[in-house]
């Protein structure tokens, strides 16, 4: 058989590591240890699967490890919850009906259709006794429009247009007060407060699909306007 | 005794208030055993080396220190990065990188014209 080193070598990772060769996906509810067994696991990934076919899924090294290290520092004893669907935009299932749209000759065909990409959901209880929501959705416009010269050559052009919605939401302890943060955030990131017994802070921004090395900035930036509200106090 | 003074969180900062094994060979405030990180430094001094895998333990460190910067000049809220203390900022502070003297007016004897 070949590969028959890698394989038994992916025998041996952590079961959820090895559903992410195997699916691209991740979903578990776990404590900071377990999680920090998952990471030891994705660690030894690149020395020992060298087939392309059985590396890491993209955005798993770019944003997932980081992600899941930032979120166990804050965890205490509480646990994490990730979601992640990491198979990409061209999956089934994820592709709305195409659409007709109207046309205008030389061109005899245009069509739209989107799709639509939940792939990223987390809820984590934090050590101040606050609950942290965030949820990551691409949406990607495809046009394709068919045309023909005079001459009766067709042309097929394709466009996209993707967005990421990023939202984020904090929920405070019992009793804990907001405190309206100095400055307003970025026009581009939208907040909404719910106060009550436990006051809920809402964060969401839309913005261009950023190319993977900048995914991680831009979740970050917008995960970090529900902590403004808090007060800013260091435990002894 | 001064218990460790290594910050903890990333979002919800705190210290880690655990006893102490040695001091920081970079800033000298006291560790324990937990981030006594390679060659007897704190994790603010050892990724303010440099910091590139987040496998690396001490990864979150360095990150959150650039994190905390960015989104600072981003929500124009200086108050944000301030919550940091000397500690946290120090390692990275590019004036205590070295010091490599003054290049004001006196010091233009030391050259020569070629």
């Amino acid at each position: 058989m070949f590969w028959r080193k890698t394989r038994a070598a992916i025998a041996g990772f952590h079961p959820l590591h090895q559903t992410l060769i195997w699916e691209h996906t991740l979903s578990a509810t776990l404590p900071r240890a377990e999680w920090a067994a998952l990471l030891a696991s994705l660690s030894r990934h690149r020395g020992l699967v060298r087939r392309p076919k059985w590396r890491l899924p993209a955005r798993t090294e770019s944003l997932l490890v980081p992600l899941i290290r930032v979120l166990c520092e804050d965890v205490g004893g509480g646990v994490v919850g990730i979601t992640a669907d990491l198979r990409g935009h061209g999956v089934p299932g994820k592709e709305s009906p195409h659409r007709s749209l109207p046309i205008v000759r030389p061109v005899r065909r245009a069509e739209e259709w989107w799709v639509r990409d939940p792939w990223l959901s987390v809820r984590s209880e934090l050590r101040d006794g606050s609950v942290l929501t965030l949820a990551v959705t691409d949406l990607v416009r495809h046009r394709r429009i068919v045309k023909v010269n005079p001459r009766g050559k067709r042309k097929t052009k394709t466009k996209t247009k993707a967005v990421q919605h990023i939202r984020t939401s904090r929920s405070l302890a019992k009793g804990q007060m907001p405190a309206r943060p100095g400055s307003p955030p970025p026009w581009w990131i939208r907040v909404k407060v719910r106060p009550g017994v436990k006051t809920v802070i809402r964060a969401a921004a839309k913005v261009p699909l950023p190319a993977e090395r900048d995914q991680l900035g831009a979740i970050m930036t917008v995960a970090t306007e529900p902590f403004r509200w808090t007060q800013r106090r260091r435990a002894a | 005794m001064i218990p460790c003074m290594v910050s903890t969180g990333f979002f919800v900062l705190g210290r880690c208030g655990r006893a102490p094994v040695t001091a920081c060979a970079g800033c000298g405030r006291p560790i324990c055993d937990r981030h006594v990180g390679p060659g007897g430094v704190c994790p603010e001094c050892a990724t303010a080396q440099g910091y590139g895998s987040a496998y690396d333990p001490f990864w979150t460190s360095g990150f959150r220190r650039d994190h905390y910067q960015s989104t600072s000049s981003t929500y124009q809220d200086p108050g944000w990065y301030g919550t940091f203390d000397d500690y946290d900022r120090g390692a990275f502070d590019p004036e205590d990188q070295g010091d490599f003297g003054d290049f004001g007016d006196g010091d233009e004897r030391d050259f020569v014209d070629s």
